[in-house]
């Protein structure tokens, strides 16, 4: 459904996007992790239109972005991370002017207002002002707003920020919904890894304006899936020793294992090389490592607002 | 049609958005309208032909000739002073300590020798037979027309005495002395000059209020419209707008248009107040000129330059705060500047120079050519293209900035 090749785009010199390529299938749902200034925000403002590209090929829906932008504006939409539409407006005054853009009037309006205003669940609150809405109402609102035009590709940036645990849950189950039913192609960033697990079909994370990893949920996770083993010093016979099985791995300090069907045989013979070589076992992590482990690896844990 | 729908939808949200902004409303239209019922009231005598206003004076007759009691009588008689008599032995330090300690603007004494000089003879001691006391807060203007006055009806004292004394021979020459006298009335009739035709026009406090006021408030626009801009743009609205297909031009379009309107609708109401509830507590009533076109002519480029310099603003301004203080602070000085707080005519030369450079000025000039000259468009026509001159050159600087930004 979207399909980006060597995507580049630069703001005063600095690369954003760097070579990006990425494809997303119809009808799935991709997650996209980054940590902040990653260029999540800039990649989508490309997509949509908002901003152009320095350099690369995107095509939408089997359209090329550079000569069919209204049309694929027109089967997309955005719903970015701030609550953007006027707090001074009913739910009902914005969904209309909005709705209105896109072209829509008389019955064909009313109908796609009624079709948002019941998928965020806004009957009880749709002719009040907006600004007197709590945070998950109005995240709500801004989620119905981006359905007006029944789009094909929903662009969702970071869509439960400061909502409570009932409003985000119903987000997210909103999302799968609209997905499964209506096969819409949602492109989903967040902070938060549970949320991208649970709701994503591909997962994609973008660090310094490259795509470092892209692939099924499935396969991400199942990497991530393994026993860490802290250790102290280890020799090489040792490492070599683990190394020769397939499903462990070793990095400084640290042994994991897969959990996948050699798991149990592999835990046996990491215990019989930690006896036979003396090392000693400082900590073990049982369970899974986690999405968001994973993530910090790629994107190397440190704060990027202290550079 | 799609974009006529589109249009109606945007200006019913900007209507919803001002009147739903309680400081959108109060600077719009309640600031104008008071400001137009306080100076049009306040200044009504300023510009009135029946002032009720007068300055109090004092009067001392030292003199106990006929002359000089008909000389302060004809005195008594001046529209603009209210002349309180004193005894006639006051003395200059009693007089100068009520002028001081009632804020008394003038004190007139009327010498022993008055009468004497009036009749033709040496006043004795070569003293003169008034002296006027001027308070120091007096403006030199109103010094004058007292003084002004005063030799006035010196000099139709000293015609009439001359006649009187004449007498004699006059009727023995068959002429009727009393035809000589001086008129009791002014000998010159004062007539206003319009730029069409004749008009019974006459300038009133609320013709130079409601223009200036409502371009004021016109320009006032800047405010709510700024914080508008800025709040969709920092609230993502705007990116919304792009990602639904909307160009920066059609935003920027989209946004004129109801402010156009709301411009209009401050012009329809501030022109009602003048014409209809000022005149309720006394004022006189506003009088709109022969050119309805030219009055939309000048509304129109007023409203848009004002538009265009809120969207200049709203570019460069980071947050809505900054956008207030700019926007507000711009207008006040344009204001003061541009002869909208203070009357351009009182002002000197250098001063009325730099007036111009107001667009407040061009504006109310604009309007002062339709309300006061009776003027029609092409009179307009200049301060309306360098409105919408600075209105275009805003308006391009705008779309270049955010552009550049690329923040929408």
């Amino acid at each position: 459904m979207i399909d980006i090749k060597h995507l580049s785009k630069s703001y005063h010199l600095k690369p954003v996007l760097d070579n990006v390529n990425l494809s997303v299938g119809r009808g799935s749902i991709m997650g996209l992790l980054g940590p902040n200034g990653a260029g999540k925000t800039t990649l989508i403002s490309i997509l949509t239109g908002v901003i152009g590209k320095d350099s690369g090929e995107v095509s939408v829906g089997g359209l090329d972005l550079d000569r069919e932008l209204g049309r694929i504006q027109s089967m997309c939409s955005y719903v970015p991370q701030t609550l953007a539409f006027y707090p001074r407006l009913s739910a009902r005054e914005n969904l209309e002017y909005f709705g209105s853009l896109w072209g829509l009037r008389g019955r064909k309006l009313k109908e796609r207002m009624t079709f948002s205003i019941d998928v965020g669940s806004m009957g009880a609150f749709v002719e009040k002002r907006v600004d007197t809405l709590s945070g998950g109402m109005k995240r709500r609102l801004n989620l119905a707003i981006g359905l007006l035009n029944e789009p094909e590709i929903l662009y969702l940036d970071e869509p439960t920020v400061g909502v409570d645990t009932q409003s985000r849950n119903y987000i997210l189950k909103t999302i799968v919904q609209l997905n499964r039913e209506r096969k819409t192609t949602i492109v989903y960033t967040s902070h938060y890894m549970d949320e991208i697990e649970q709701v994503s079909d591909e997962i994609a994370v973008i660090d310094e304006g490259r795509i470092v990893l892209h692939d099924t949920k499935e396969a991400i996770l199942a990497h991530a899936d393994a026993v860490l083993i802290r250790v102290g010093e280890m020799g090489n016979p040792a490492v070599t020793a683990l190394s020769s099985h397939p499903g462990i791995g070793v990095e400084k300090g640290m042994v994991h294992i897969k959990r996948d069907q050699r798991f149990e045989e592999n835990m046996a013979a990491v215990f019989t090389v930690f006896h036979e070589h003396g090392i000693g076992v400082d900590d073990i992590v049982f369970g899974r490592r986690t999405l968001e482990e994973l993530f910090l690896k790629l994107t190397n844990v440190r704060l990027r607002d202290e550079e | 049609m799609t974009g006529v729908i589109k249009l109606l939808y945007t200006l019913k949200k900007e209507f919803l958005l001002i009147t739903r902004d309680v400081h959108a409303v109060t600077v719009l239209f309640i600031m104008p309208a008071v400001f137009i019922m306080i100076m049009s009231l306040a200044m009504r005598d300023l510009f009135g032909l029946h002032s009720s206003v007068s300055i109090d004076a004092l009067a001392v007759n030292r003199d106990a000739g006929k002359p000089a009691e008909a000389f302060v009588k004809a005195i008594e008689a001046l529209p603009a002073f209210k002349f309180r008599r004193l005894e006639k032995d006051a003395t200059t330090d009693r007089i100068e300590e009520q002028m001081l300690s009632r804020d008394i603007k003038f004190a007139l004494i009327v010498r022993e020798n008055f009468s004497t000089v009036m009749a033709g003879e040496k006043g004795g001691k070569g003293e003169k037979p008034l002296e006027l006391l001027v308070n120091p807060s007096v403006n030199i203007q109103t010094q004058m027309v007292l003084k002004g006055a005063l030799e006035e009806h010196l000099a139709r004292l000293r015609h009439d005495a001359f006649i009187d004394r004449l007498g004699g021979l006059l009727d023995a020459a068959g002429i009727d002395s009393k035809k000589l006298k001086a008129d009791k009335e002014s000998p010159i009739e004062v007539r206003f000059t319009y730029r069409k035709g004749r008009s019974s026009k006459v300038p009133s406090a609320v013709q130079q209020s409601v223009p200036a006021w409502l371009v004021f408030s016109m320009f006032f626009i800047v405010i709510p419209l700024s914080n508008t801009f800025i709040s969709e743009r920092s609230q993502g609205t705007l990116m919304r707008l792009r990602s639904m297909n909307v160009s920066r031009l059609s935003l920027i379009v989209g946004k004129m248009i109801p402010y156009l309107f709301i411009n209009a609708i401050q012009a329809v109401i501030m022109v009602a107040i003048g014409m209809v509830v000022v005149p309720l507590f006394g004022g006189t009533a506003l009088t709109l000129g022969s050119s309805p076109g030219g009055l939309a002519l000048i509304v129109a480029s007023v409203s848009f330059s004002a538009i265009a310099l809120a969207l200049f603003i709203a570019a460069v301004a980071r947050t809505t705060e900054q956008a207030t203080t700019i926007g507000a602070v711009l207008n006040i000085i344009f204001g003061a500047l541009g002869g909208i707080m203070v009357p351009t005519f009182v002002m000197p030369r250098f001063m009325q120079e730099m007036a111009h450079l107001s667009p407040m000025a061009w504006g109310l000039e604009g309007f002062l050519d339709i309300f006061l000259r009776n003027g029609g468009m092409a009179d307009v026509l200049p301060e309306s293209l360098a409105l919408i001159f600075l209105g275009a050159v805003m308006l391009a600087l705008t779309l270049i900035i955010l552009r550049r930004l690329r923040e929408v």
